[in-house]
């Protein structure tokens, strides 16, 4: 057994990290750091940087101009991201779509639409969830009617991820309702400046905007824009899916978040001393590092298979429950760091150019917040209930 | 042994149970108050003193119908189920308690709260004190028999809208001596506020003050002994409406449960879900009695009654997170939504843990005052 980066894994992180702390605006990273709102600019910014570098496809491979790394080469590439304090890549075209279109797309719809992806000319969201079809995913309701030329969609998707900035939503619409859920779904590419497309704001727990409802009225979608063959959208679907749980148990961010803890932990007083030198607290922030320590460890094991070419299969359900509760751990422990200190909830202090005085030191502001924030992965992507459905079908033959 | 309410506890209890109903509804109202200049609903507040809720807070002694630890809590159970943003903690409960502790009991202010005229506020918490009863920065000293204060104070509840502020200030020692610690009662116009609003929708403010007058309350072990008082019957309050936000949360994620259908069924009729619910019911049962102890024993010589607040305390921060986190799980991203109510619920459930004392200090205080 060896646990170290080869010397060439390390020689990449060099230059991942160099070229991240030459092309991220100091702005920008300082934003992301205090937890403010990004607009859809910020986001665009880096990714065109990283698109101009040949490194926003960083998943494909090389002859759809992606980056043909392999998956440790991918693992350090997103933790540098992290520790920069970069923005996060939009997935919805680069991670899920791109994909699905280069193992399943028509010719026309890879030339077209590939290209597109790769200067980040368009914005993409994520059209899946409805109302009714969460956890059964399958049980969605949106329909495409078979017009000859055209499809004719209505219905409703939700938890439309920046879809307030979308140019483009690819779509699992139901083309066929007289079978089996499963098996009349398809995959349809809907341009969001259809005529009937109507983006409506759902305000989280926390008072942000970032998800919204996306509602189809009679809008007329080109035949040309069907991914694959009609009702095999579930296939595509789940496809698209295994690419959503790469990275999944998201190692770098809880890294820094556990970081962040340590500092915040070392600054909070109690009667008069740091909160760290409390026995009982730092045991618990102890206890914390070692689960991260274990789960890294376990993630490494897992990009190393897939580095040699095996599908990860239960493993990235595993590595979903573990990282999710992990970082749902960091922020609960740093709520509680903070004592009364995470009570003032100043909306204004996520604005850009805010410089008020912050109430107390300025990195409590968010921390209340991101914790309520941070119920949301252990339900998105599939809750972990699902998941664990999913391992025990599929390894317990009970 | 009877665990039951008397006839005339009952009675109060649908009185003030029907009118937050009736005025809390809807969560938007909630927000709608929130809005307002003073964080609340004067006009609520007013109803509040006509129909005998703030008095219910208060002993007979100095002027009230209650204030019996079963009395607060019965009143803030429903104010936990209404999550009702009034001052009931600051002006209510809290002054109250220090004006009703002291020698010569102010009793002509608690009769204006009563009467909805007076607001009062307990400035005792500082950036830095987390949750102690003794560590005080705040200064306070003597000028030609006129009693200056100079310092800051934080996470003051409903202070902004405060007529007057009783502040805790070191008279002299080091920051954390249990001695040497004074009550002053202080105008609050003489007062810098910065409002805001807290994360779970309340209104707070922090304070700073420089030179400014106070009166002499109490001093030396009766300040310190009026603090721990007063914080415990915040704790205690704050218990009961933990309580109160505890069923709510349980009530809405069982209901829906039931109407939540995915995969072909009710998302209740999976086992998982079910034993996960039977473990929320356990719980909420513990934080119940032992709630039920500390109300009981709330007239009862300090030790017990603080030694069984911590308890109750504590078993709401453990408690009130499994609540909150379960039942924005089991709903799904429903959950997340500022629109539908149990996320409000949530966020006070979990926030009641950074007040009067978090898990980690009343386990502490327990052990302490249980010599364990």
């Amino acid at each position: 057994m060896n646990f170290e980066y080869s010397e060439k894994d390390e020689n990449f992180r060099i230059e991942v990290r160099e070229w991240l702390k030459a092309t991220l605006p100091h702005y920008l990273k300082e934003k992301v750091k205090k937890y403010q709102r990004l607009t859809k600019e910020d986001y665009e910014l880096f990714m065109n940087n990283l698109s101009k570098k040949g490194w926003l496809a960083w998943h494909w491979p090389e002859e759809y101009g992606g980056t043909g790394w392999n998956a440790i080469e991918k693992h350090i590439f997103e933790e540098e991201i992290v520790k920069a304090s970069a923005p996060r890549i939009v997935p919805f075209g680069v991670n899920m779509l791109g994909p699905v279109l280069i193992e399943f797309g028509s010719e026309e719809q890879k030339n077209y639409y590939l290209p597109r992806i790769l200067n980040n000319e368009d914005w993409w969201a994520q059209g899946y969830s409805e109302p009714g079809a969460g956890s059964d995913l399958a049980s969605l309701k949106t329909t495409a009617i078979d017009k000859g030329d055209h499809y004719l969609v209505n219905g409703q998707k939700t938890w439309t991820t920046l879809g307030h900035h979308a140019d483009m939503i690819f779509c699992l619409v139901k083309t066929d309702l007289n079978v089996k859920p499963q098996l009349g779904i398809s995959f349809l590419l809907i341009d969001m400046k259809s005529p009937g497309v109507e983006v409506k704001p759902i305000i989280t727990l926390d008072g942000e905007h970032e998800v919204n409802e996306v509602w189809f009225t009679d809008v007329r979608v080109p035949k040309k824009n069907l991914v694959g063959k009609e009702n095999e959208g579930w296939t595509y679907a789940k496809y698209l899916l295994t690419f959503e749980r790469t990275g999944i148990a998201g190692v770098p961010n809880s890294k820094s978040a556990l970081n962040h803890l340590k500092m915040v932990s070392r600054n909070s007083m109690k009667n008069g001393k740091p909160l760290i030198d409390d026995p009982i607290f730092s045991s618990e922030v102890a206890e914390l590092e070692i689960d991260l320590l274990a789960m890294e460890i376990f993630n490494l094991r897992t990009v190393s298979a897939a580095a040699e070419g095996k599908a990860p299969g239960m493993e990235s359900s595993l590595l979903k429950i573990k990282g999710t509760l992990v970082r749902q751990k960091t922020t609960e422990l740093l709520r509680k760091a903070l004592g009364p200190q995470a009570l003032p909830y100043l909306p204004e202090q996520f604005d850009e150019g805010w410089n008020e005085m912050p109430i107390g030191p300025e990195y409590a502001g968010p921390i209340a917040k991101q914790y309520f924030n941070m119920r949301k992965i252990s339900i998105y992507g599939g809750s972990n209930e699902i998941q664990k459905n999913i391992v025990a079908k599929a390894s317990f033959g009970l | 042994m009877d665990f039951s309410l008397s006839e005339e506890r009952k009675m109060l209890q649908e009185t003030v149970g029907r009118f937050f109903e009736n005025n809390y509804k809807d969560i938007k109202k909630r927000g709608e108050y929130l809005k307002m200049t003073d964080g609340f609903s004067k006009e609520f507040w007013k109803e509040s003193s006509n129909l005998g809720v703030i008095s219910g807070l208060v002993s007979p002694a100095f002027g009230g119908l209650g204030g019996s630890g079963e009395d607060i809590c019965i009143i803030f159970e429903l104010i936990g189920k209404s999550l009702c943003i009034e001052p009931f903690l600051s002006s209510g409960l809290l002054s109250s308690t220090i004006l009703s502790s002291l020698n010569n009991p102010k009793t002509d202010l608690i009769n204006q709260i009563i009467a909805g005229k007076l607001l009062m506020s307990f400035a005792h918490m500082e950036m830095n004190n987390r949750y102690e009863d003794h560590f005080i920065e705040t200064k306070a000293k003597l000028e030609k028999e006129t009693w200056k204060l100079n310092g800051s104070k934080s996470f003051v509840i409903n202070g902004d809208s405060a007529d007057k502020v009783i502040i805790s200030a070191r008279i002299e020692g080091k920051v954390n001596d249990k001695k040497g610690i004074g009550l002053f009662l202080v105008d609050n116009n003489f007062i810098n506020n910065r409002p805001y609003n807290t994360i779970d929708g309340y209104r707070s403010t922090e304070m700073s003050f420089e030179n400014i007058n106070g009166e002499l309350l109490c001093k030396d072990n009766q300040a310190l002994e009026c603090i721990i008082k007063t914080n415990s019957a915040g704790a205690l309050a704050l218990s009961a409406e933990a309580v109160g936000i505890m069923q709510v949360c349980f009530d809405l994620t069982l209901d829906y449960l039931k109407t939540r259908k995915q995969f072909g069924k009710s998302i209740g009729a999976f086992q998982s879900i079910q034993h996960r619910m039977v473990d929320m019911m356990l719980e909420i049962e513990q934080v119940r009695s032992a709630v039920m102890l500390a109300s009981s024993t709330f007239e009862s010589n300090s030790t017990t009654r603080d030694k069984n607040v911590s308890a109750a305390k504590n078993l709401v921060g453990r408690v009130g997170k499994l609540i909150a986190e379960e039942s924005i799980q089991l709903h799904g991203g429903i959950a997340m939504t500022w629109e539908y109510s149990v996320a409000h619920y949530a966020k006070r459930l979990i926030m009641i843990d950074h007040l009067m004392g978090d898990a980690d200090y009343h386990r502490d205080r327990f052990k302490l005052l249980s010599s364990i």
